[in-house]
């Protein structure tokens, strides 16, 4: 009997009615049978289980985790109707216009609005007295004001706002706006900024370092570090400089505020963060947060570049308060490079050593990167260029000193792939010619040097998960690799690049872990049967909203058509930490899984009142609820659903995600932690034109350990997304600065973003290594996957014509300098004649080739066994796997302060340590 | 980017558009003329040189006829090079510009007359006026060139246009129209050392069409140009070069070059330096070499001058080697 026919004659009742016919309840009026292929086999379905077993595995219905999953809002996106920052019109509106500096550096000495004040239609002025509040994205390194109170730290800094009945007028009125600088000497080269200086750009008070404009510096030693060169084999030295780039994301930064009848402000902006923004602008407005709601709209790509709250969102808001008016804020695109928040410009040096067994026996790395005029993230990314490169590999050493300096820059910030872009470079390049001396395979080098799953790394990270041998092997294999590297044609070649990320940052930044979970997730459900779901998370494109649907979908049996997800809204959404550190799938959707669990333990003990069967029994399938052992028995989900909901109305349920304790006492040691990491290896091949040096990048094949692809199709784009984003930086983008200090291609015409012309063909691959703690095993994918294109492509233009590059983006001209000089160096003239490198293997590549094979059964062996011992980095080198090597050995290092004998003879960075804090100076009185 | 406020005209026909001209200039009014905008409207965004007036061309039918030996100045960039009636070389130049959708829209009498580019004048005028604005759009200050510090008296802007160089292999004449008539010259003539005024058309002068001798049909040419990307991106250097073999001689060579100086070049003289006593490969290598050292380029473009000059060598020879190919 088919629903149709149930229902001739159903007798209706008073308070009997049926909402739906059962067995319905989304589009699809019969639900679908499980799909064995999708269920694991531990709980009897057809998915194999390579990599063992998982704690979400009785979760899984088969519905929606593993599918190739368009986004829900996509369709929002291509029919015009989803809106961002700048679509938000509210009924008599004002614009808002910024003045900006038009020096580097300066004293403001008076400003005088009253021109711009009689201008007809001019509603509003602010400056900097209207609020002196500082805020900032760490709550360590509050540096910003809404507007300049002083001081002006870069072309481009904020100094006045207008709101204007209209844009003319708004920028007529700037033009009005009269105000007396005393220019001040500015600094550029980030060299500079190691020096003590008259003016230091900020005033850290006790905690300024020397009177230097050092933002932050970092020294960490861990391991045999006083062995190393010793020890070495071969070495790798290099000396890199790496230019700024910025996110080049399409929608321009856009903000509306308005204070609502009661009093209370709502800001409408395109943010990755919003609940950092609600705090700043609470501390800034001073006015309680409960005041304030932060409605996220679309965000047109962030990438990192819309993670701080910004001066303009709180100019937007001052403006609004002061007029009594919504007022729109809109960005040129000059305006976005002036904001800015890129990856940082670098220099970092870089040397490795190689023992006699081929083992990596120490690492040194040396970053000093540009901030810029603001800390932004800063403090962190200091952090980041060194920790983040002491895996995927087991090593005997490691030495990193970091610091960041303030320039008259636009700030750097956070970036996709933050902090571990730039020196993961440079690392993987390094590896590439250590291998080169020792005369090894570079994939076999890297193979015979992995640390394990489930183990710790040399600064006590905590890997789970780790599929970096798959990923390797997997590229190898896709290249033809053995076929091909060192032995392609001149011009042609082939190389290698691994990447390793967090998989969200294990420190909360407002608060300790402890007390407050890093994310929370609420669901509704009411009668109709669809699923609310209140996320804080937010979606920027990267698609945040629809896994955490999928994640509620597969746990509750539903399709995504019956759930949806509210995320916009702070008055609505529990607190989230925001998109940034590659966080918001492990910890949003693991969220979304615990809450989901609630409503799905009510829906099986209803299930269980209605049938009789025993609850521990009951399996959910698509809108059903059943006996595993004998499907006859069951109901549907609306039939389960209003018995539980008798008495009580809709079900609600909060979900929370918290990490577990990790990581090590010393100073810095959060900075890198996190519940998993991502890992990857991508092979490039690239031509290069010996004669012009032009590189192209033709295939790329990028292997991704992702944990478990929740939507394989989102995995794919943010792997093809990235080596976009890394060709970049790697073949052409760069925020160029002239001669004045000046940036020249603040535009997208100058500013070169790589075209579809340049993109490779790129091969995504995608590893699944199960991560415990991952919501059905997932981790990031969507900053990890950048890292390795850089190293690859100069890994293969080494492999083409034997250039090591040590500058980024290779512009051609750049490339074209390196050709020359290596001519000069074989003493030829014509670039068509040059050697290519070519590979005699030394016998230390069957020992690694074995040491390799070995590993890869001990991997084996750990990932399938639940009842492991621990794996503490330092075993590869003859210490007891099982406890920290420090523990073992007096030469084993591990300190963050810098001895008297390195400052005297520091590099680059490390000088930063030759300055003594204020507070330490007893002179400061 | 807020456009600054214009008044558009709309003329009909090439006599309306230059009678409109004309009364523009007796009244001691400034106005633009405006083809396919791709140029002028970015410009315009970025206060380069604005007027208060603005005269369209694009309803001037007359403007856009194509044939094999007549180009007229509204043709679309991207109707150049798809036609069957194109020269090859012209094809190969018109296809490379910029992308399909500027070719869409662009023109050639627009891309003929493009305005010289630097990086310190295309930029806002917020920026501008940080650096204390350039000595090509000074706005009232009598702002020295930033290219070249203390010569107030030229400007450096770099021509960045495709098909110059490829009509100027053609012999091409260019012919010209204002209310107070017409004339015509080899487009040769046509451009003037000065990035400022770049060439020698009249206020309310515009460019009605091009026309090739029916020789240019008997030429085999080919075009190079550097860019860092594939689209997008003007020339940072380019070469054209158009010949006739006669046997296994060459009776005619001519080589042209822009993206490199403010304005294009023709190199009559190093071609006639070497042609008498051509020799294949040998002659290529000095006829290359000879133009690397005739172009001077500044440093106001993406890549650097120096490199720039390096290329139009290779760039030479990759045109110069498809002679030995044929």
């Amino acid at each position: 009997m088919t629903d149709e026919e149930e229902m001739v004659g159903y007798k209706q009742q008073p308070g009997k009615l049926p909402f739906s016919r059962p067995g319905s309840g989304g589009k699809d009026q019969f639900s679908t049978l499980q799909d064995d292929e999708m269920i694991p086999k531990s709980q009897g379905g057809k998915l194999s289980q390579p990599w063992g077993t998982h704690r979400h595995d009785e979760l899984v219905t088969s519905t929606s985790i593993g599918n190739r999953t368009p986004l829900i809002d996509g369709r929002y996106k291509v029919t015009g109707q989803a809106k961002y920052g700048d679509d938000i019109r509210l009924s008599n509106e004002l614009i808002g216009k910024i003045l900006r500096s038009p020096h580097h550096f300066a004293r403001i000495k008076s400003i005088d609005t009253s021109a711009a004040e009689a201008l007809d239609g001019v509603v509003a002025i602010a400056t900097g007295v209207d609020a002196s509040n500082a805020f900032g994205v760490l709550p360590v390194t509050k540096d910003e004001h809404a507007l300049a109170i002083s001081l002006v730290r870069h072309v481009g800094d904020l100094v006045a706002a207008v709101a204007a009945e209209d844009e003319s007028t708004a920028l007529h009125a700037l033009q009005l706006i009269e105000v007396e600088y005393e220019v001040l000497d500015s600094i550029h080269d980030m060299k500079d900024g190691l020096e003590d200086s008259e003016n230091p750009i900020h005033d850290r008070g006790k905690y300024h370092i020397g009177e230097a404009n050092i933002q932050k510096r970092v020294f960490q030693e861990f391991g045999e570090v006083e062995k190393m060169t010793e020890n070495a084999e071969a070495s790798h030295h290099s000396n890199w400089t790496f230019r700024g780039v910025n996110h080049g994301f399409t929608e321009p930064h856009a903000t509306v505020a308005n204070w609502d009848p009661r009093g209370r402000l709502t800001v409408y902006t395109p943010q990755q963060v919003p609940h950092y923004l609600h705090r700043s602008l609470a501390d800034v407005l001073e006015i309680p947060m409960h005041q304030i709601n932060v409605y996220r709209t679309f965000v047109g790509g962030g990438f990192g570049g819309k993670s701080d709250p910004f001066p303009h969102e709180m100019c937007a808001a001052i403006l609004a308060r002061k007029s009594g008016r919504p007022v729109r804020i809109t960005f040129d695109r000059e305006e976005v490079f002036f904001v800015n928040r890129g990856r940082h410009p670098s220099h970092i040096e870089m040397n490795l050593h190689a023992d006699s067994q081929g083992r990596l026996c120490g690492v040194e790395t040396d970053a000093l990167i540009d901030g810029g005029a603001f800390a932004s993230f800063g403090h962190v990314t200091t952090y980041y260029n060194g920790v983040l490169h002491t895996a995927p590999y087991e090593i005997g050493a490691f030495h990193y000193t970091g610091a960041r300096v303030w320039t008259n820059k636009p700030a750097s910030g956070a970036m996709r792939g933050h902090g571990a872009v730039n020196s993961r470079c440079a690392f993987e390049v390094g590896l590439d010619d250590l291998s080169n001396k020792l005369q090894v395979d570079p994939m076999t080098f890297r193979l015979a040097n992995l640390l394990p799953p489930l183990s710790a790394t040399i600064t006590g990270f905590r890997i789970t998960s780790t599929g970096m041998r798959e990923c390797l092997e997997k590229v190898r294999k896709a290249s033809d690799w053995d076929e091909r590297f060192r032995k392609l044609p001149l011009g042609h070649g082939i190389g290698v690049g691994c990447g390793f990320f967090i998989s969200g940052s294990g420190l909360p930044i407002h608060w300790d872990p402890n007390k407050f979970p890093h994310a929370t997730v609420h669901l509704k459900i009411d009668m109709d049967g669809g699923v609310t779901i209140h996320t804080g998370a937010a979606d920027i494109g990267q698609g945040s909203d629809t896994v955490v649907a999928q994640s509620v979908a597969e746990v509750l049996g539903l399709p995504l058509d019956m759930i949806r997800v509210r995320s916009q809204e702070s008055d609505t959404a529990p607190v989230d930490l925001g998109s940034y550190s590659s966080r918001v799938t492990f910890m949003n959707a693991n969220a979304a899984i615990s809450a989901a669990m609630k409503i799905r333990q009510e829906l099986l003990d209803a299930t269980a009142v209605i049938t009789g069967a025993d609850p521990k029994k009951l399996v959910l399938g698509d809108r059903r609820i059943y006996d595993k052992r004998d499907p006859a028995v069951g109901v549907s989900y609306l039939e389960a659903l209003h018995k539980a909901q008798e008495e009580r109305g809709a079900l609600v349920a909060s979900g929370a995600y918290r990490t577990p304790p990790m990581g090590r006492a010393h100073k810095g040691a959060a900075a890198g932690l996190a519940p998993a990491y991502s890992f990857s290896a991508y092979v490039a091949e690239v031509k290069v034109d010996v004669e012009t040096g032009q590189t192209s990048v033709i295939n790329v094949w990028a292997a991704h350990d992702c944990g478990k692809a929740l939507n394989p199709l989102a995995v794919e784009g943010q792997i093809i997304g990235s080596c976009h984003m890394g060709l970049g930086q790697v073949l052409s983008e760069e925020m160029v600065y002239g001669r004045t200090g000046h940036l020249l291609n603040g535009n997208l015409l100058d500013y070169k973003i790589p075209t579809v012309h340049e993109m490779p063909k790129v091969y995504p691959i995608i590893v699944e290594s199960n991560d415990p703690e991952g919501p059905f095993g997932a981790k990031e994918a969507g900053e990890g996957p950048l890292l390795p294109i850089l190293p690859a492509v100069c890994n293969a233009v080494f492999d083409a014509i034997g250039v090591r590059v040590n500058e980024l983006p290779i512009t051609p001209d750049r490339m074209h300098r390196n050709i020359e000089k290596l001519c000069r160096e074989q003493g030829i003239s014509d670039p068509l004649e040059l050697e290519t490198p070519r590979l005699k293997l030394s016998p230390l590549q069957e020992s690694l080739a074995n040491r390799a094979e070995e590993h890869e059964k001990r991997d084996i062996a750990r990932r399938n066994n639940d009842d492991i011992e621990p794996y503490h980095n330092g075993a590869l080198f003859g210490f007891t796997a099982t406890m920290p090597a420090d523990e073992q050995s007096d030469d084993w290092k591990v300190s963050v302060i810098p001895s008297q004998e390195y400052i005297d003879n520091p590099r680059l960075a490390g000088s930063a340590w030759k300055h003594t804090e204020r507070r330490h100076r007893g002179d400061d009185a | 980017m807020k456009m600054p406020p214009f008044e558009l005209l709309m003329p009909t026909s090439l006599e309306q558009a230059l009678e409109l001209a004309g009364e523009f200039i007796a009244a001691g009014e400034e106005f633009d003329w405006i083809a396919g905008g791709t140029d002028l409207i970015p410009n315009y965004k970025w206060h380069l040189n604005p007027k208060a007036n603005v005269i369209s061309l694009a309803k001037v039918a007359e403007m856009s006829e194509l044939s094999s030996t007549h180009i007229g100045g509204m043709v679309r960039l991207h109707d150049l090079a798809e036609s069957e009636l194109t020269h090859p070389l012209l094809k190969d130049a018109a296809g490379s510009i910029a992308s399909v959708m500027i070719r869409r829209s662009g023109t050639v009498g627009g891309n003929l007359c493009l305005d010289t580019r630097c990086y310190w004048f295309n930029q806002s005028e917020d920026w501008r006026e940080s650096i204390e604005w350039c000595h090509k759009c000074e706005c009232g200050t009598d702002a020295d060139c930033r290219v070249i510090p203390n010569q107030n008296t030229l400007c450096v802007a770099t021509y960045q246009a495709d098909l110059a160089p490829a009509l100027l292999c053609l012999n091409a004449t260019i012919h010209l129209a204002s209310s107070n008539g017409k004339r015509e010259m080899l487009l040769s003539d046509f451009f003037e050392l000065d990035g400022m005024t770049r060439n020698v058309l009249q206020p309310g002068e515009l460019v009605t069409h091009i026309t090739l001798p029916t020789e240019s049909s008997e030429l085999t040419g080919c075009y190079h140009k550097l860019t860092l990307r594939e689209s997008w991106d003007f020339p940072e250097a380019g070469i054209a070069a158009a010949w006739k073999l006669n046997g296994e001689e060459i009776s005619t060579l001519k080589i042209a070059s822009t993206g490199l100086e403010s304005i294009p070049r023709v190199h009559d003289e190093e071609v006639a330096a070497v042609l008498p006593e051509w020799s294949g490969k040998e002659s290529i290598e000095i006829l290359s070499e000879s133009l690397r050292k005739s172009i001077k380029p500044v440093n106001n473009t993406g890549l650097k001058p120096n490199y720039r000059r390096k290329m139009v060598k290779v760039l030479a020879r990759r045109c110069l080697n498809q002679i030995m190919h044929e």
